[in-house]
């Protein structure tokens, strides 16, 4: 009884070790754990040679180096884009800004290989502005990452646009007194937003790198590819397909370390949304060219989702939607909403360490990064490994598989963002109440929580987003009979009514909007 | 009380298939037979971009627990693989003696269905009629250059496609016809359907895909001729549908379901949604349509193909770029 008391006693002086404890096995048992499942099938047959033949190839590094310069393009791309525009929609006096950052969201909504679709019922030689150059452009590299790019600049937008409405207003009222409104952009709300310019770089980053469906429609080869011609082709190759994905571990460091000198020592804006006072930035004369930019920027990448609503409403693809849809929207709902809970509970014990640089803390932080970044292929061939076994049949033939899968690829989103919240805060806060004797626990649900509620709130949407817009992690896995929205319109791709396969996707573009309209409602509540 | 616990119970018992033929044509068969028998059924579907062996391979990962009781397989190759690794629990459906032998195997491991040929898509506004390619070997003609289509042969149905051609020529005439499709800027499309869509739309002038594609793009008003390549030659390459019985927990609803696919009413359904060639003497063509002995075939070994679908991935991957 006494040693049981003691144990006791050692949990409550060392809550916040032992619940870092608790998330990195939660999360190593769904990232970690099905890697080196993978990695074990190396010592089969004649795997580890034909791995190492693979690596040893000039192609494979080729490959590589190729993928490495499509994501960077992207990524430049859409800070290029983004980077302004969060400005001038989170910021400046343009009108309809909400409008306009809510249609110019809409393509982060549905799964990539749809708008490279909507593109080419846009630019295809039967395309509403068909032209052969115009075809030529889309189904090639710089067409993949045009296409690519204009799917994910949203991201860069969004967190720009929210990094912005977080920053202490006093610092902008400052230099508005001693500058005029692009020097104080320049100088003082950029550098200020880095953070999440730096976070959405390397979400950005990670999805373009890990893309398989875009760059496989429009003809381009990328090293994902490579990495699934081993799972997904006749002679299926785990082993081999592991080995490919070790060079990923240096992008993820690559990644961990660049968004680390990028954001700074020190964070300023969060996407916490605190309320704020200043007036719109004044772009004077410049006024009308950024209200082009941004209604282009709003409406360019919409005209493949309009493309595919023509579509729907043209052959009647509405009217046959009951016929089609089963349950899949509800269980995308659902998937999403469990993942991206437990992804919401291991970023406020995992992100919150990273952000305060406890140990163990940065390590998992990678971790998530590496399971962000591998292609969903690999994760998921390692995930039937390690969970489908006679005695995880509650949970390998059920939806918590799928739930699972979603919070090993996208807990990085979420505990990325949640660490940058955590990093906004004082350690003060959280010092003085430990010296006043409250635990971890305590401090975690009376201060942390409530002074972080937003950002962290921001981090469960964007969990729910990426979640319910997932098609290839879900469709390795998804227990049979329960398929969600993604992987149903992409089996009906295939020669069912091209207007009911529009019409879902609308229904996918509208549940996401809807979910983040709530979560919106729910952000801006407590602002009131 | 007996009855409505009978019910209940028939409501609980279930079986889980795996397809990789297109859900729109296959779901509503699957719906038939749960109405018939009572039995639920939970489905996996393929895929466009991996059909045929995104679920092939998931029921490979899936080994050490198996989930699935039957695979709906497009081709009779592709299960092949799954016998080998000792996938497969044998089954002699009583509704197989109807099904000609050259399309099933008399192990029982699996059973043909409803077949598709590989044709030519042909835009008809692009080619003129007496321009019609003729051969698969078309599309290496430098007189096509630029203007045709193929999937990519590491997934779906070209990977047969290929083998079959390699039994047929021998693995260096393949590797030289493939090597001039490249050189000859054949579009390498990420599935059938992309190709249906490429020829459909006028992006290319004709490309190889399945007599289902075919049929939705007629069905959609495609300016589209249908060509039955080598009819002159080593003939069409057909594909028939197979039913496998895996090693999942449901046997007995496994049997009824893999009985029911191979029956006139289930393959009568996949013949007439899906245009499909019929196989059994007492199920009809679909209108236009053919049956597999008015067409000219390849003479297929399917288990060999399997043999070299696998011996030719390595050189398939290369030439790929992958």
């Amino acid at each position: 009884m006494a040693a049981g008391l003691g144990w006791a006693l050692a949990l409550r002086r060392r809550e916040e070790p032992f619940l870092l404890l608790a998330a990195g096995v939660v999360l190593a048992a769904v990232a970690l754990v099905p890697l080196m499942f993978l990695g074990g099938e190396l010592g089969k047959g004649d795997a580890l040679r034909h791995a190492a033949h693979a690596l040893s190839a000039p192609r494979t590094w080729a490959l590589f180096v190729s993928s490495l310069g499509f994501a960077t393009a992207v990524t430049v791309l859409c800070l290029a884009i983004g980077l302004p525009l969060g400005l001038l929609l989170g910021r400046a006096d343009v009108p309809l800004r909400r409008v306009a950052l809510w249609l110019h969201a809409f393509p982060v909504f549905v799964p990539p290989f749809l708008l490279a679709l909507g593109w080419f019922h846009v630019f295809g030689r039967g395309g509403l502005a068909a032209s052969t150059l115009g075809a030529r452009l889309l189904f090639s590299w710089p067409g993949a990452v045009a296409v690519l790019a204009l799917a994910l600049t949203p991201v860069v937008t969004s967190l720009v646009a929210v990094g912005l409405q977080a920053i202490d207003p006093s610092l902008e009222e400052a230099a508005l007194l001693v500058a005029g409104p692009r020097r104080t952009a320049a100088g003082i709300l950029l550098p200020l937003v880095r953070p999440a310019t730096a976070l959405a770089a390397l979400v950005v980053f990670s999805l373009a790198f890990s893309e398989l469906g875009v760059p496989m429609f429009l003809r381009v080869p990328v090293y994902p590819g490579m990495v699934f011609s081993r799972l997904g082709g006749v002679d299926y190759a785990p082993g081999e397909a592991f080995a490919l994905a070790l060079p990923l571990f240096a992008v993820a460091v690559g990644l961990l370390l660049f968004e680390r000198r990028a954001a700074g020592r020190r964070s300023f804006a969060v996407l916490g949304l605190r309320s704020r006072e200043v007036p719109d930035l004044r772009l004077g004369h410049w006024r009308p060219v950024a209200i082009v930019f941004t209604a282009a920027a709003a409406l360019l990448p919409v005209a493949p989702l309009a493309a595919l609503v023509i579509d729907a409403a043209r052959g009647h693809g509405f009217s046959e939607l009951a016929q089609w849809i089963g349950a899949s929207a509800w269980n995308s709902l659902f998937d999403a909403l469990m993942a991206a809970t437990l992804v919401l509970a291991l970023s406020v014990v995992i992100g919150h360490a990273a952000a305060r640089g406890r140990r163990g803390g940065v390590g998992l932080d990678a971790l998530a990064v590496l399971a962000f970044v591998t292609p969903a292929s690999v994760l998921g061939v390692g995930l039937i490994a390690t969970w489908n076994r006679p005695s995880l049949q509650g949970v390998y033939g059920t939806s918590a598989i799928v739930a699972l899968a979603f919070a090993a690829r996208y807990g990085a989103v979420g505990l990325r963002t949640a660490a940058v919240s955590f990093s906004q805060g004082s350690e003060h806060y959280e010092e003085a109440a430990a010296i006043g004797g409250a635990r971890f626990l305590r401090r975690l649900g009376r201060i942390l929580v409530p002074i972080h509620a937003r950002g962290l709130l921001a981090a469960w949407l964007l969990a729910v987003v990426f979640c319910l817009r997932d098609l290839e992690t879900a469709v390795l896995l998804y227990p049979a009979g329960q398929e969600p929205l993604t992987v149903r319109i992409f089996t009906l791709e295939a020669n069912g009514p091209g207007s009911v396969v529009a019409a879902l996707s609308c229904v996918q573009v509208a549940m996401t909007a809807a979910v983040l309209a709530v979560g919106s409602a729910l952000l801006f509540r407590r602002k009131a | 009380m007996a009855s409505g616990a009978l019910a209940c119970r028939s409501r609980s018992r279930e079986v889980v298939v795996y397809l990789s033929i297109d859900q729109v044509f296959t779901e509503p068969i699957l719906r038939d037979f749960e109405r018939q028998s009572g039995v639920k059924v939970r489905a996996v579907f393929d895929t466009e971009e991996t059909k045929s062996t995104g679920v092939l391979n998931r029921i490979i990962a899936e080994a050490r627990s198996p989930q699935a009781d039957v695979f709906w397989s497009g081709d009779p190759v592709r299960p092949q693989l799954l016998v080998k690794r000792g996938l497969v629990r044998a089954y002699l459906s009583p509704e197989a003696a109807a099904i000609p032998p050259a399309f099933k195997a008399a192990d029982g491991t699996w059973t043909g269905g409803a077949a598709r040929a590989r044709l030519l898509l042909v835009n008809k506004t692009r080619v003129k009629p007496e321009e019609m390619p003729r051969s698969v070997r078309d599309l290496a003609d430098r007189r096509w250059k630029g203007q045709t289509a193929i999937a990519n042969p590491l997934f779906g149905t070209t990977t047969m496609h290929v083998a079959a051609l390699a039994d047929a020529w021998g693995d260096d005439a393949l590797k030289s016809f493939l090597t001039q499709l490249k050189a000859n800027g054949c579009r390498i499309a990420s599935s059938n359907g992309e190709v249906k869509r490429l020829v459909a739309s006028g992006e290319v002038a004709f490309g190889l895909a399945d007599t289902d594609d075919a049929a939705e793009a007629l069905h959609d008003g495609a300016p589209i001729e249908v060509v039955y390549p080598d009819q002159d030659g080593m003939g069409t390459l057909l594909m028939p549908t197979a039913v496998v019985s895996l090693a999942g927990p449901h046997t007995e609803e496994a049997r009824r379901l893999v009985d029911y696919l191979l029956s006139v009413p289930a393959e009568q359904k996949l013949v007439d949604v899906a245009a499909h060639i019929p196989l059994r003497a007492d199920v009809k063509p679909a209108a236009g349509g053919k049956r597999a002995s008015e067409i000219k075939t390849m003479q297929i070994d399917y288990a060999k193909v399997a043999g070299t679908m696998e011996r030719l991935q390595p050189w398939l991957r290369d030439w790929a770029g992958l």
